[in-house]
């Protein structure tokens, strides 16, 4: 439920390798293996803890459950995956780098890595139905919601455990609490998070809990049951030196995958195994996915290479999102695919957006004219990337907040590519005439000329488009394509004029607009007492409000939409603050892709619709399985020559 | 500062008899020759246009916004699409294209999408396009300009310093020598390529791409000046002890005359023979560079970049690999061909043999 950019498949920067490199040369030298090995047991700081906290952490009775509490276990919810599937093979994929550590939080635990490891196998209380959106049961057996008292109650599954066969309890949860607000992992945003979003947790016996959240909220329920607990057997030795300690530990999983110790092989592979004995395997909702026995990640960075390993039948699916895959490297003509050994599948998906976008910082000179931004949007042209780019494949995005239903705004509309208007608003704020080199300029002389900044390698192409139609209107982009760390850590420094970025968002029931427009994230002390401006303010750097957007208005629709409980106002307001955006003009929408595409083999099965309407990606949900005989079939065929019928398939039921 | 004595114009005289050396030479130089006006030939702005009576020249100076040839926009005119309007005007207005009517940043495709075509004379895209349907020969034109010129001016900076700290460092020799000995020894143990790419992470900043191209040239010039010193210092040293400095000391030379006048034209051919290799290191380490990712900012056209494109789409276009990889191969070639024959016309022992 972070909010990370958007994760690209591309190599670690060279720079991020030296950088690393230098830095275990330097802790080889200084870490102590004597202090490594030394054991601790911190229970008792842990109960210490508990009780110096009597507010968060509460003990109470079974006696004490409200008698009136409704039960429900999303039984009534259809079963995921498909009957048909069978248990087996190994799945061979890529990844661009060797993770830097296992752990799950802590520094550089937060790459694409951790999808494997937590993310989209380990099993919280439950989980959203990816077709209904409603819950059903994964580690909690029955919950109820108490919204008077902002509160969820819990019952365990008494059968859950971890990988390591320890049960799954109540004190995991407790533990949970402890462990993302110590101080020991490092990692800020979790303290913060499980400080302040959560008001306390009650203990009523081993398998029952109350977890109560600080506002009510339509979705009060996924707040507390999208957590996943932290096995406190496991965590016995955490203390300082929690970031070396535990680097490559794998931690014990509710999820149907381990990593054995001898499967990682550091800088080239790492393999995850399917439990035999998984506690969670005959359940409903849980039985007929997770099907491989083995995934074997492998590291290929280059694409090219990632392409060709693919196309070998080395790796078993390859994502085709790009126009230039889909039409001509995996064409429908390419030899593996017109003699039906490589499957090609498009299938439209419906989730919240990512923010592809230009981020305008308004509090760059120049920049911080209202009539300066608007010329910047019509100088923009999006539709042409999306028509001759993306080969009108994707769609263009009207503002940050698609895909949340009724909460995004239906009537706002980017501004589309417009010389005449673009003009206009640059000669209101005094660039009417044009340079020799045809480039606007004021009557100081100034150029009307900006850096366009991102860490997005892959769209170089696209930035060169945008600047050349930008000329046109007289509007000058630099273009300054960074390492992808680079690229982002420039932004959230607010170091950027214009940046090219997208957030990628959760699967989440209405947008967030704190992170973004509230002032407390653009200055510091953004306005005075008396609501007007402080002269003083800095802008604040670490934040996702790229665009440094402080409006006191905004502020307080901010503070009416997370105090409400009540979606018909949360989304008055939603349209309200859309609008404001809009006419703020700070954020250039680009793109959106309404699906994804993928080539695999034809071994690899997937369930009769492929998958489900809120998927991210082809692997999502775990629901495909590997048919071994027809892979030994499939490579036999293809060394005599036979050919199969190929398929191309478009599934546009969630389009 | 360097008149020809008759020594030099034999050795002079000894390169035009090596006739692949020097017809590459001279190659090479109408190679430069045209690339220095390359506007002329490869542009999309017009050569001349006759519009109502007026003659225009719009290759260099100032752009002229369509309202100049009568059209509805006020940004730069596409000449290629006036060209249709006077054709179809049929009135006294013409104009004339350069031979490739295309700049190495506009994307034109022939079709529905930005996708590499292959040449095609009928749309004049000669080595035809790349990923997002710019012109491959506008590209690689403009590319090997801006490498070429890099090198050149690569290659001077680099025995401006070179020839500074190796001769003081020869012809002074005692404390000097050792502590400059020990500092080159350290600094060029520095990789070179890693600095460059540590510094292009760090300080992108702004930079608009002549100051970048320049940060670059210095970097990389400031971790490559050290080759250099050694070859000069033994040769200074070499020649320090020869009787005519002993005697130019005696009248009463100062050191500058005796560096300048005495010594260095007696080491100059050592010097020559490296050139041509500088060059052909500074190419290719740019194109390396840009290969990687961390040479010239985009959209700035490059060898470095075309190559990597066309690796990218070998199997689709493999046009724009061949294209790239040709000219880099001939360049490279000239100048090798250039320096060996530099390199044997000034060999003092003519008749040896390398085995």
């Amino acid at each position: 439920m972070r909010y990370n950019t958007v994760t690209v498949n591309k190599p670690l920067g060279l720079l991020q390798i030296l950088v690393l490199t230098l830095l275990l040369a330097a802790c080889s030298n200084n870490s102590d293996p004597e202090k490594a090995t030394e054991v601790l047991d911190n229970s008792q700081e842990v109960l210490d803890y508990y009780a110096s906290n009597p507010d968060f952490f509460r003990f109470k009775s079974t006696a004490d459950l409200p008698a009136d509490l409704k039960w429900q276990d999303g039984s009534e919810l259809p079963e995921i995956g498909s009957e048909q599937a069978v248990k087996g093979g190994t799945e061979y994929a890529r990844i661009a780098d060797f993770p830097r550590t296992l752990r799950l939080v802590g520094p550089d635990s937060n790459g694409s890595f951790r999808g494997y490891l937590q993310d989209n196998v380990s099993l919280s209380l439950a989980h959203r139905h990816p077709n209904q959106f409603d819950f059903y049961p994964g580690l909690a057996q029955q919950w109820a919601v108490d919204i008077d008292h902002r509160t969820v109650y819990v019952k365990l599954n008494p059968a859950a455990r971890w990988s390591d066969g320890e049960p799954i309890r109540t004190d995991d949860f407790l533990f949970m609490f402890f462990f993302y607000q110590s101080p020991y992992i490092v990692a800020p945003w979790y303290n913060n998070f499980y400080k302040t979003k959560y008001s306390h947790i009650t203990r009523f016996d081993e398998l029952t809990f109350a977890i109560t959240v600080p506002e009510a909220k339509p979705d009060l329920d996924s707040r507390v049951l999208e957590l996943t607990p932290v096995p406190q057997h496991f965590y016995r030795e955490l203390g300082d030196d929690f970031v070396e300690r535990y680097q490559w530990r794998f931690q014990p999983t509710s999820g149907a995958y381990i990593v054995k110790p001898g499967d990682i092989k550091k800088g080239s592979s790492i393999a995850f195994t399917r439990q035999q004995d998984w506690w969670a395997k005959d359940l409903k909702f849980w039985k007929n996915r997770f099907n491989v026995d083995k995934i074997h990640l492998a590291v290929v960075r280059d694409t090219a290479k990632y392409f060709e390993t693919f196309k070998r039948g080395d790796i078993d699916r390859f994502g085709l999102d790009l126009a230039q895959y889909w039409y001509d490297k995996l064409a429908d003509s390419d030899p593996d695919v017109a003699s039906g050994y490589i499957h090609k599948t498009q299938f439209y998906n419906q989730r919240p957006r990512p923010t592809w976008g230009l981020w305008i910082n308004s509090a760059k000179p120049l920049l911080d004219n209202r009539d300066i931004r608007i010329g910047i949007n019509y100088a923009s042209n999006w539709d042409l990337v999306i028509a001759k780019f993306f080969r009108g494949d994707y769609a263009r995005l009207h503002s940050a907040r698609e895909g949340y239903g009724g909460f995004s705004h239906p009537g706002v509309r980017a501004r589309s590519f417009d010389i005449e208007k673009a003009q206009q608003h640059f000669s209101k704020a005094g660039f009417d005439q044009r340079g020799d080199d045809g480039i606007l300029v004021n009557s100081s002389g100034q150029r009307l000329s900006f850096t366009l900044s991102s860490g997005y390698e892959r769209y170089r192409d696209v930035f060169t488009i945008l600047k050349e139609e930008a000329l046109k209107a007289g509007l000058e982009l630099k273009i300054e394509v960074l390492d992808s760390t680079a690229g982002f850590k420039k932004a959230s420094e607010k170091q950027h004029e214009i940046h090219f970025v997208a957030f990628n968002v959760g699967l989440e029931m209405y947008p967030r607009f704190w992170d973004f427009y509230h002032s407390d994230n653009a200055y510091d002390q953004a306005f005075l007492a008396d609501g007007s401006v402080n002269p003083l303010r800095t802008v604040k750097p670490q934040t996702n409000n790229l665009e440094v957007f402080a409006d006191i208005n905004m502020d307080q629709k901010i503070a009416a939409y997370r105090a409400s409980s009540d979606a018909a106002e949360m989304t008055v307001l939603a349209h309200e603050m859309t609008e404001m955006h809009y006419d703020y003009a700070s954020f250039v929408p680009a793109f959106y892709q309404p699906f994804y595409r993928v080539g695999h083999w034809r071994w690899l099965r997937y369930p009769e619709g492929f998958n489900y309407k809120y998927s991210s990606s082809s692997s999502h949900y775990n629901v495909y399985w590997i048919d071994q005989a027809m892979k030994k079939d499939t490579l036999k065929a293809r060394k005599e020559g036979i050919s199969f019928d190929p398929e191309v398939t478009i599934f546009d039921q969630f389009k | 500062m360097f008149s020809l004595n008759p020594q030099t114009l034999k050795k002079l005289r000894r390169f035009r008899a090596i006739k692949r050396g020097y017809y590459s030479f001279l190659l090479l130089s109408l190679l430069l020759l045209a690339l220095s006006v390359a506007e002329l030939w490869v542009n999309s702005r017009a050569l001349i246009v006759n519009f109502e009576g007026q003659l225009y020249f719009p290759t260099y100076g100032a752009f002229h916004p369509g309202t100049d040839f009568g059209l509805d926009y006020s940004y730069e005119t596409n000449y290629r699409a006036l060209a249709e309007v006077f054709a179809q005007q049929e009135g006294d207005n013409w104009l004339l294209m350069p031979p490739v009517p295309y700049n190495a940043f506009e994307s034109h495709s022939s079709g529905e999408y930005y996708q590499p075509e292959a040449p095609s004379l009928s749309q004049l895209h000669l080595l035809g396009t790349d990923t997002t349907s710019r012109d491959i020969l506008a590209r690689l034109v403009y590319g090997t300009r801006i490498a070429l010129l890099f090198a050149i001016a690569f290659m001077l900076a680099v025995y401006l310093i070179g020839i500074a700290i190796g001769c003081a460092m020869g012809f002074f020799g005692g404390l000097f020598d050792l502590v400059f000995q020990r500092l080159i020894e350290i600094w060029s143990n520095i990789p070179f390529l890693y600095m460059v790419i540590i510094v292009f992470s760090v300080v992108p900043a702004s930079f608009d791409t002549g100051a970048r191209i320049g940060l670059l040239l210095g970097v990389m010039v400031l971790f490559s000046w050290t080759g250099m010193t050694y070859y000069m210092r033994t040769e200074t040293y070499k020649e320090k002890s020869r009787d005519y400095v002993a005697a130019a000391r005696i009248i009463g030379a100062s050191n500058r005359r005796i560096i300048f006048k005495h010594i260095l034209p007696n080491v100059v051919s050592t010097l020559v023979t490296f050139m041509p290799f500088t060059i052909v290191s500074a190419i290719s380490a740019i194109t390396a560079l840009d290969f990687l990712g961390f040479g010239l900012p985009p959209p700035t056209p490059s060898l470095g970049e075309l190559l990597k494109q066309g690796t990218a789409n070998l199997r689709t276009a493999e046009w724009i690999v061949t294209s790239a990889f040709a000219t880099l191969v001939m360049l490279l070639t000239l100048v090798t061909f250039i320096g060996e024959a530099v390199r044997e016309a000034f060999d003092p022992k003519q008749f040896t043999v390398y085995k």
